[in-house]
């Protein structure tokens, strides 16, 4: 542009695109929920909640606005602690599931909660829509054009290779609609969900038997994918990746030691973030002994990250070869693609819909420091510069989709 | 005021930086993260300042003098985190050289950190705008508009649009000027960017005359377009003499 000579693009066009793949559908997820939000409980008085929703929290406890500030808080704290429990039980199911290889099971398991998600809450999100902006359907066509759109969901996200946009698309969809039943529930009920499901990821992730570290350690170990709800921004570009892959593997040689002069002091530089993969190796009861080797060397890198609930454990893999496994599609697999859990979706939009029941401003901040706490914080642009196509899985939080 | 009007207020104070932001700032991933970090450190220091501050508001309507300390303590500090951007900044900037390096690819352009610094002042700018702009239209969509007594004759969305305009393009006009004066340590760069601050701050103190917002709306334009003057001359001067330099050799 204003450099006269043809100069060849520099870093700056490319160093962080894949966080802004993620902040991208980050963002859409959480600026629907707050277009929801508003709209329905602008106009709604509170005769018009979702039959589901309301009976989920009326399992454990239903606050009343009538009851005394003790009593709900002990009343959401019960609740929260119930629901961990269920979703901690409910891992371990999982984990045991998919250890006996009951991978079948497990996805159409998987497949039928994202139907019921897509189906039932998206047709009472879709109907709360109809009523409240007068838009007239019969009941035959709302009923068919909500099957088409479930099946064609769940056929994207769990079964048939689909454009990748569609396949985000729904996945968003999903997000979206289970965070908006989460914001329906009573106020200090949601707090307390938020926190204690806060503290369940990274009792879960950071406990040598945390059920999701177990899980992904055995997935890992299998090479195999999780069968879960996993968003992933993957980049489409085939030519760029042998490339890539020839960085990967000038930098195992030799550039770890070269980069360990750039480190902050508060951001752990490349070489102690190897020193951990080795001791979380050794500590992993040689669970992934046989794939330390040649074919499939596995880091893991375990990132204190400046956002507390976002203290998750950043998975790297790599697949030197043999990486075709069946369900990724032929040239897409194995490309640096950053992963995130739709847990994290959920949680991020249930506080950015939470905040936007009382004011803007509260939900611009509390994006603002989101977004600082997954894309631009130091850790994550100093991660980028070393590991410029790092390949980070971040830990799945299925359960929270699940129940 | 309605949906209508409220758009174009917002188009109004915003309309510049939506510009920027998609025919500069969007098309590089890098850029954005960088405006996301600036909006973020604005907010950090709003956030500081109104703690700090809310154990003396609200003031009485009569001390006018309150104000100036209010903005010349806001000013100070602001001016603060800038210095404090620039150090992050200056860091991040060894880093991403030391990375060009190891991937071979050319370092970074003296256009290229220009533009980093555009995208950290327009994410000043932009949470500035949101803050102080975007806040008073959003709860105010209805068939109405809303004058206040000292200025009778401006709605006063229209005044707040047009303040958050200028405060918008001199936020981020004066980081790109910081930048570069930091960078190559000319005094005189340094030195203005304060005083622009605290003089467009102060302009807008005018306001609270009767009649007054006649005279410090202007007003603040006028520092808006110097400072864009400024940082164009600034530019201009780079950019004739990498020019000169590229004759040269």
């Amino acid at each position: 542009m204003a450099d006269p000579n043809p100069t060849p693009p520099s870093i700056l066009s490319t160093l962080g695109e894949e966080i802004i793949r993620i902040i991208v559908p980050v963002s859409t997820c959480m600026l629907i929920v707050v277009l929801l939000v508003t709209a329905l409980s602008s106009s709604s008085s509170s005769s018009q909640t979702l039959t589901l929703t309301s009976s989920i929290a009326g399992i454990a406890y239903s606050e009343s606005p009538s009851d005394s500030l003790w009593d709900k808080l002990k009343g959401a704290a019960f609740y929260s602690a119930v629901f961990v429990a269920v979703i901690t039980a409910l891992t371990f199911v999982l984990f045991l599931l998919f250890y006996f290889r009951f991978t079948g099971f497990l996805k159409s398991y998987m497949a039928f909660s994202s139907f019921v998600v897509l189906s039932f809450l998206g047709a009472e999100v879709c109907l709360l829509l109809v009523s409240h902006f007068g838009f007239a359907i019969d009941a035959v066509s709302f009923s068919i054009v909500m099957f088409n759109f479930s099946v064609v969901g769940v056929m994207s996200v769990f079964l048939i290779k689909m454009p990748i946009l569609v396949t985000q698309g729904y996945l968003v969809a999903i997000a979206v609609l289970v965070a908006y039943c989460f914001t329906m529930l009573p106020e200090w009920t949601t707090w307390a969900l938020l926190v204690s499901m806060a503290l369940y990821d990274l009792g879960a992730v950071l406990l040598p038997v945390g059920p999701l570290r177990l899980l992904v350690e055995l997935a890992m170990s299998r090479d195999e994918e999780l069968p879960a709800l996993v968003y992933e921004a993957r980049p489409v570009e085939a030519p760029v990746n042998s490339r890539r892959r020839v960085w990967r593997g000038r930098r195992n040689s030799d550039n770890l030691n070269g980069s360990s002069n750039i480190g902050t002091d508060s951001v752990p530089n490349s070489d102690s973030l190897t020193e951990r993969r080795d001791i979380g190796e050794n500590q992993s009861s040689n669970l992934n002994d046989s794939t330390v080797g040649e074919l499939l060397p596995e880091t893991r890198l375990v990132i204190d990250d400046v956002g507390s609930e976002l203290r998750a454990a950043l998975l790297r893999r790599e697949l030197e070869g043999g990486e075709g496994d069946g369900f990724e599609g032929i040239g897409l697999g194995s490309t640096g693609a950053i992963k995130l859990g739709l847990g994290d979706f959920i949680f991020y939009s249930v506080l950015v819909g939470r905040a936007a029941l009382y004011d803007y401003m509260t939900v611009y901040a509390c994006y603002l420091a989101i977004i600082a706490g997954l894309g631009p914080s130091p850790n994550m642009v100093l991660l980028v510069s070393f590991w410029a196509r790092i390949d980070p899985l971040y830990l799945i939080r299925t359960a929270e989709v699940k129940a | 005021m309605t949906v209508a009007a409220g758009v174009g207020y917002a188009l109004i104070s915003l309309g510049p930086a939506l510009s920027i932001f998609v025919s500069v700032v969007s098309t590089k991933p890098f850029l954005v993260l960088t405006l996301l970090s600036g909006t973020l450190f604005w907010l950090i220091s709003l956030i500081v300042l109104s703690a700090a501050w809310r154990a003396f508001l609200p003031f009485p309507s009569s001390a006018w003098w309150q104000y100036v300390i209010l903005i010349l303590t806001s000013v100070a500090f602001q001016e603060g985190i800038r210095l404090v951007f620039w150090k992050l900044y200056k860091r991040l900037e060894d880093m991403l050289d030391a990375f060009a390096d190891r991937v071979s690819k050319p370092r970074l352009y003296w256009t290229d950190k220009m533009q980093i610094a555009l995208a950290g002042g327009l994410g000043h700018g932009v949470a500035h705008a949101v803050f102080f702009c975007l806040s008073l239209l959003t709860p105010a969509f209805g068939p109405a508009t809303y004058y206040v007594n000292r200025c009778s004759h401006i709605p006063l969305f229209l005044v707040s649009a047009i303040i958050s305009l200028g405060f918008v393009m001199i936020h981020t006009f004066s980081m790109v000027i910081a930048f570069n004066g930091y960078a190559e340590g000319r005094k005189a760069d340094q030195f203005i960017i304060p005083v622009i601050h605290t003089i467009s701050a102060i302009t807008t103190l005018i306001n609270l005359a009767p009649g007054g917002c006649v005279v410090g709306v202007p007003l603040l334009c006028i520092v808006m377009a110097v400072t864009l003057q400024y940082c164009w001359k600034i530019v201009w001067r780079r950019l004739t003499e990498n020019r000169n330099r590229e004759i040269v050799s």
